[in-house]
């Protein structure tokens, strides 16, 4: 069934939201969108007139990008966009604003420029990290060569001239949820940062900038990746944050990782095709030491990440989306009962967000270009912390992106960053008043 | 190239604290007040109105068609009193409340409080049209509206500033309930010239006193509770 439908992708007029995409829309709010934001900037100033040509050029290529979102009776689709736009805009100070679904000409993109940075901004439901990196990339690269540099392809890159490829605009979780069994999957309540909530709309951001080499050398000095090292920073200044509020009850600390499936499932849709992993631990257990959850992150990634577990995951993801009973329910009914499971199971399954995109590969004629790339996880859905992390050569950008005053969370983590030896800038928004 | 004393981070060039621990930085090496630019933008963004941009359409429509046929209405056909007035002054309350709801707004909460308190006291007065005399509004309904929207203003400040949890909520609700027992009360012995004397509100007073002694009670005790254990921790 699946081929079947990837032969007819080049006539398609509208395209069914993929599997993680149906719940991003459910929970938008006036205050509240998923939004993601991917920046780079280049080692110039950037020229908006051109960068406007290039982004032009650059979306015809990607159907899926340059479409606007739709109700039907029982699900909500995408559907090609032909309104001018979307334009390039002066960057604002308050990334990841919402983006009311009929506002900006139905985009579900923006694209800022400041100085020398160029930033997308995406709705969730059109795709993930890897698919936004690959708009974002396409256009730096027209953008450059509109210049009169020559960009090669290749990676992230991909070329402007070609048709797309009907896998690239697939729902590749159908593909693979054909697992035998559905594994369940645990939820419980999870501890939660309190903070003071920042009034419509700010969105608070910690940038850390560190050396790749640097915090390599920590990371393996604990037998770690950076990933598992980074996550356990987390839980280590989640544990402390947590300690240090007076709460009645300890709650466990578990952190949400989306990760790539891509690596485990070959695809190369530019859709979501990601799922989420729960590192945590459970201070109720007894008081841990940073060796220790290191070592608690770094046999559970080794214990889930993997094609078999995975796979099990997409199966159960999937099964409610192909159930028959729950395909016909109309669309209000299931956005009610989603919304619900989402806020009161989902949300409360984790008590930060945490993501890696890794070391990014750009092709060898565009490096000299770009000094560094940022990625925000953007407004979290209620009050805790985002914390995107990716690298491009030596220089490592965490950001930390929430909507509430404190800032402790952050204060914990790059303090433990700091007492490792690693040294650390950072860059930020927030305005401190005394 | 500044650190913070703290944390013992590198701070981007134009930070005048460290973000995470709010302490300043100061360098004596480099000028003060020579403010650098700072690698985000300065401008806030604003999330484009299209909000129920129809609804906001066919309200004002609606309310405004009624109005006016009633108007041409009352004074055209059925012209013995000003019974129009009453219509239309509904309409102005529906559309002045319902406004902020369908279209967002960049109005603050007071305002649009204000202006709902503002359009029922000017319905009231078109009320006096009809009465034929007009001093029920200026001793009674008047300053009974200007309480009430004194009220509801003072406890959504504290409901914003200070906590909207659920106790600290009730204790401002039956705060204003007392109040304004109280204060009917004395306007309604002045309207009808009475001597000014509290009866049926005195009994309303007690019990809001009693439960926000009640409340208040537990509030500072729970405080007083997580104080001592913070204190005394072992
Ligand atoms: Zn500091």
């Amino acid at each position: 069934m699946a081929s079947q439908k990837n032969n007819r992708a080049e006539r398609r007029e509208w395209y069914k939201l993929d599997l993680s995409a149906i719940v991003y829309p459910t929970l938008q709010r006036k205050d509240f969108s998923s939004v993601y934001r991917l920046s780079v900037i280049l080692k110039e100033e950037i020229q908006p007139e051109i960068l406007q040509q290039a982004v032009d050029t650059a979306l015809k290529r990607f159907p899926t990008y340059k479409a606007a979102i739709r109700k039907g009776l029982f699900w909500r689709y995408l559907e090609p966009n032909v309104r001018p736009g979307p334009f390039v805009q002066p960057d604002i100070k308050n990334p990841c604003m919402p983006m009311p679904f009929k506002a900006n000409n139905r985009y579900l993109i923006r694209i800022y420029y400041h100085h020398c940075r160029i930033a997308l901004e995406a709705h969730h439901s059109l795709g993930d990290g890897t698919g936004g990196m690959c708009v974002l990339q396409t256009i730096t690269a027209v953008y450059l060569r509109l210049l009169g540099h020559k960009i090669s392809c290749g990676g992230f890159v991909l070329d402007v001239d070609e048709t797309p490829d009907p896998e690239e605009l697939e729902d590749a979780y159908i593909r693979y949820a054909n697992a035998q069994v559905r594994p369940p999957r645990p939820g419980e309540k999870t501890y939660r940062v309190r903070g003071t909530k920042e009034p419509f709309y700010t969105l608070n951001i910690i940038d850390g900038i560190l050396s790749v080499k640097e915090i390599a050398k920590v990371a393996s000095s604990y037998d770690a990746t950076i990933t598992e090292y980074l996550n356990a920073c987390l839980l280590y200044a989640l544990m402390q944050k947590q300690q240090h509020d007076w709460h009645k009850k300890l709650r466990p600390v578990k952190i949400a990782m989306p990760v790539n499936l891509r690596r485990f499932f070959p695809s190369k849709t530019l859709r979501n095709f990601i799922t989420m992993v729960y590192p945590s631990i459970d201070p109720r257990l007894g008081e841990y030491t940073f060796e220790e959850i290191i070592t608690q992150v770094h046999f559970y990634m080794r214990y889930y990440i993997n094609e078999k577990f995975l796979r099990g995951d997409i199966t159960t993801n999937a099964a409610t989306q192909q159930n028959p009973v729950i395909r016909v329910i109309p669309l209000f009914i299931k956005d009610f009962v989603v919304r619900l499971f989402y806020t009161k199971v989902q949300d409360k399954n984790s008590s930060a967000g945490l993501t890696n995109m890794g070391a990014l590969k750009v092709p060898e004629d565009m490096k000299p270009f770009i000094e560094r790339f940022d990625i925000y996880m953007g407004q979290p859905f209620s009050s805790r912390t985002n914390c995107a992390i990716i690298s491009f050569e030596d220089i490592l950008t965490i950001n930390f992106a929430s909507s509430i005053k404190e800032s402790d969370v952050e204060r914990y983590f790059f303090k433990k960053l700091v007492q490792d030896g690693i040294h650390v800038k950072i860059e930020s928004n927030r305005e401190m008043e005394d | 190239m500044s650190y913070c004393v703290n944390c013992g981070v590198e701070l981007e060039s134009s930070l005048v604290s460290c973000p995470l621990c709010n302490t300043p930085v100061i360098n004596p090496n480099e000028l003060p007040y020579v403010k650098k630019a700072s690698p985000y933008p300065e401008e806030m963004g604003q999330v484009e109105v299209v909000k129920r941009k129809d609804w906001a359409i066919l309200l004002s429509v609606v309310c405004g068609a009624t109005a006016l046929t009633c108007g041409l209405l009352n004074f055209l056909v059925f012209n013995q009193n000003m019974w129009s007035l009453l219509v239309i002054g509904i309409c102005i309350i529906i559309w002045v409340a319902a406004f902020p709801a369908i279209v967002y707004t960049k109005l603050p909460i007071y305002v649009s409080l204000l202006a709902d308190g503002a359009s029922i006291a000017v319905y009231l007065y078109m009320i006096t049209y009809v009465t034929h005399s007009d001093r029920w509004f200026f001793s009674l309904a008047l300053p009974i509206v200007v309480i009430i929207l004194c009220i509801a203003e003072i406890i959504t400040l504290l409901g914003r500033k200070v906590s909207h949890t659920f106790l600290p909520s009730a204790v401002y609700l039956f705060g204003g309930v007392a109040i304004l027992c109280v204060s009917i009360e004395l306007l309604i012995d002045r309207f009808t010239g009475n001597k000014p004397a509290l009866s049926w509100s005195a009994i309303v007073l007690t019990v809001c006193v009693i439960i926000e002694i009640a409340l208040i009670t537990i509030l500072s005790r729970r405080r007083f509770r997580d104080a001592v254990r913070r204190r005394l921790h072992f």
